[in-house]
């Protein structure tokens, strides 16, 4: 079971003749994930190592029943392969490119949210777009469609986790496996300013879930997400979560590797960040060793 | 990329924007000659790139043009936090007690996804500390990243903030400003002070542009407006490997890893070992010993750095090629200070062995982040006698 992907979602990779595309073609099969296309505008009606490949994703999902893209496409057209995907009313869209303008995805995102409520308006199941900048997501024992090591995902388990940071999220699940708790869903949101999906976007998804227990949330700083999240948990969340906070330490106004990582003014402080969770009573560990004996004791109440 | 004020002002005019007459001067000399040919008083103001020039004497009101003359000898080579003053902007004088100052800026705003556009009646001060002393004097509103900013929404701001004057002429300059925002790819714009004077239209005096390094492939006009010399000059190094390198304040521990999330959270180990990080360096995912190599020579040449952390949890990067990048450092006589990493995943036999090899003191492996933190920090703080 899990979230959002499982054994039965059908894959389509845009951009799988590229290199990373290809190279994550492979790892995702190799993980078990039904890949089952491509998409390369051009090399329509060719094969790629035993998949076929199409010149849309309208053809590709036409022709496999898909309800899953992943998208390495690089920046300058990463959110125009958003869109087709949108427009071809694939129901979940996963963008792993880093460095796509702003500006595009504030319009993508946009869009897809315009395509989304009609699509639910009409009775469809919508359209989500997770990322840009994300390692993608991963159902233990069942799928991935992202780049995270297959190799941290042995351990199929009950705590669900949502992370801006790629890295983050597998020192975070191989944590949790080592641990021998395992996870259920991994949703790596990513580290960019504007994102299809929120913290916040994914906790119901969770709370809702028959095989999550608990819930590890790691944040970064910068934006004020973590304390959206922070008030969803205070309102709506029976089931415990726990926090991370993500450079702590980083200076103000100095944009850290992830372009979403910057201190403003008094935006995206660690301080409000912890005031927030304090208010929602979601333990916050220091360390991220620290998670693992926080996730034992909320689950030991 | 953060644009000077005059050129900031340049896109702005392009945009139709009504933007205070300025020239840019280099000496002395230069000045004097802009503040003659405008006939009246004029403002002479540093070209840098931090804030609070003013308080730090950066601009000057300039009555006559000797004062010109002298303001620019005062302050065209000046160190302003740091930074050289190369150049000076001499603009026309306005009577600000004549009129009005007010505040309009847009940022992007994660929170909804789209451009914030700010307006306040609290002009000529920084938006900052309006905020946090008044913050019912920002009206926000979410612009529309498709249809931009319309008139009737940027009087609508206008009015809610306060604006006096001309409202169709000042919403005009709000909507040019959004247009230049979304067609320039700014992560930041602001027109602080709009000044309105006594006949009620609206002439922007000040500006702040910064615009989205992602986007910088589709403004190649904008390219060579980068200025080397204002950068630090590990940061340009580092721009040419394509890595995000950031030089910090008071650190003695050079910290890279691969993602920007595990070197922030290598920054916090670092701080809670007892040391403070040098920098902040991630070399991306996926890399090879090159590229290992070419992060180390970047951190070594660093004064500041004492002892190197190296942090990686390998998916795609394997540990082998980080432990083979450090070690041709090594042989290169480039490696001269102690390098503690962690490098978990992929690979991390082949790394050991590889290192068990060299056997070099300089180069030690560890199981955990903490305990190579750890070890960075002593190593450094003992080379400063700490």
């Amino acid at each position: 079971m899990g979230i959002l992907v499982d054994n039965n979602s059908r894959v389509i990779v845009q951009g799988m003749t590229g290199r990373e595309g290809a190279s994550h073609s492979r790892a995702m099969k190799d993980f078990g994930t039904q890949v089952v296309a491509g998409v390369t505008p051009g090399k329509g009606g060719t094969d790629f190592e035993g998949w076929p490949v199409y010149n849309s994703v309208a053809e590709a999902k036409a022709a496999h029943d898909a309800n899953v893209s992943i998208i390495f496409v690089p920046p300058a057209g990463a959110a125009d392969a958003v869109l087709e995907a949108a427009h071809a009313g694939m129901p979940l869209i996963v963008l792993i490119t880093e460095g796509v303008p702003t500006v595009d995805m504030m319009k993508a995102v946009q869009e897809v949210k315009t395509l989304d409520a009609q699509s639910r308006a009409e009775g469809g199941q919508g359209i989500r777009l997770i990322g840009g900048n994300c390692p993608g997501l991963v159902t233990n024992g069942q799928a991935k469609v992202g780049i995270m090591p297959n190799k941290i995902y042995t351990n199929p388990g009950r705590i669900g986790l949502i992370s801006r940071s790629g890295t983050l999220t597998y020192e975070a699940a191989k944590l949790l496996n080592d641990a021998g708790m395992g996870t259920s869903t991994t949703v790596g949101i990513g580290g960019d300013p504007v994102i299809g999906t929120t913290f916040a976007d994914v906790l119901p998804l969770f709370e809702a879930d028959p095989d999550t227990d608990a819930i590890v949330v790691i944040g970064e700083i910068g934006g004020a997400d973590e304390e959206a999240a922070a008030e969803y948990i205070a309102q709506h969340m029976k089931k415990p979560v726990v926090a991370f906070i993500s450079g702590r330490s980083a200076p103000k106004g100095k944009r850290m590797g992830h372009a979403g990582a910057i201190i403003m003014g008094d935006v995206g402080t660690p301080e409000s960040k912890l005031a927030a969770f304090a208010a929602a009573n979601v333990p916050v560990a220091d360390t991220m060793p620290e998670i693992i004996d926080m996730v034992k004791a909320a689950l030991s109440k | 990329m953060k644009l000077h004020e005059y050129q900031g002002k340049e896109i702005l005019r392009q945009f139709g924007v009504n933007v205070q007459d300025g020239k840019v001067a280099r000496t002395p000399d230069e000045v004097r000659a802009i503040a003659r040919e405008y006939g009246q008083p004029v403002v002479v103001k540093a070209q840098v790139h931090v804030g609070g020039r003013g308080k730090a004497g950066g601009v000057k009101f300039s009555p006559t043009e000797d004062k010109a003359f002298e303001n620019g000898e005062k302050i065209l080579g000046m160190d302003i936090k740091g930074l050289t003053v190369n150049k000076v902007l001499v603009t026309k004088a306005v009577d600000i007690d004549a009129g009005v100052e007010y505040y309009v800026g847009m940022i992007v705003d994660r929170n909804v996804q789209s451009f914030t556009l700010m307006a306040s009646a609290e002009g000529g001060m920084e938006i900052e500390e309006v905020a946090a002393a008044t913050p019912e004097k920002i009206i926000k509103h979410r612009v529309d990243p498709v249809t931009g900013l319309r008139p009737y929404e940027a009087r609508e701001v206008a009015i809610k903030a306060g604006f006096k004057g001309n409202l169709n002429k000042i919403a005009d300059m709000m909507v040019k400003m959004s247009e230049a925002a979304l067609k320039r790819d700014a992560v930041l714009v602001e027109i602080n002070p709009l000044f309105v004077g006594p006949d009620g239209i609206p002439l922007a005096l000040d500006t702040k542009f910064e615009i989205d390094d992602n986007a910088m492939y589709r403004h190649a006009d904008l390219a060579d407006w980068r200025e080397l010399e204002a950068e630090h000059p590990l940061e340009i190094e580092a721009s040419k490997y394509g890595f995000a390198y950031v030089k910090l304040d008071d650190g003695n521990v050079g910290v890279l890893g691969n993602g920007a999330g595990i070197v922030m959270t290598s920054l916090d180990v670092v701080n809670r070992a007892g040391a403070k990080p040098a920098n902040f360096l991630d070399i991306g995912g996926g890399a090879k010993a090159e590229i290992v190599y070419n992060a180390v020579k970047l951190v070594s040449k660093d004064t500041d750095v004492k002892a190197i952390f190296i942090n990686i949890f390998g998916g795609i990067t394997r540990a082998d090629e980080v432990a083979k990048g450090v070690i041709q450092a090594l042989n290169d006589g480039i490696l001269t200070k102690p390098v503690r990493m962690r490098i978990a995943g992929t690979a991390e036999d082949e790394a050991k062995a590889l290192l068990a090899e060299v056997g070099s003191p300089l180069i030690q492996m560890y199981a955990t982040m903490f305990e190579a933190a750890d070890e960075a920090a002593k190593d450094a703080n003992a080379a400063e006698g700490k």
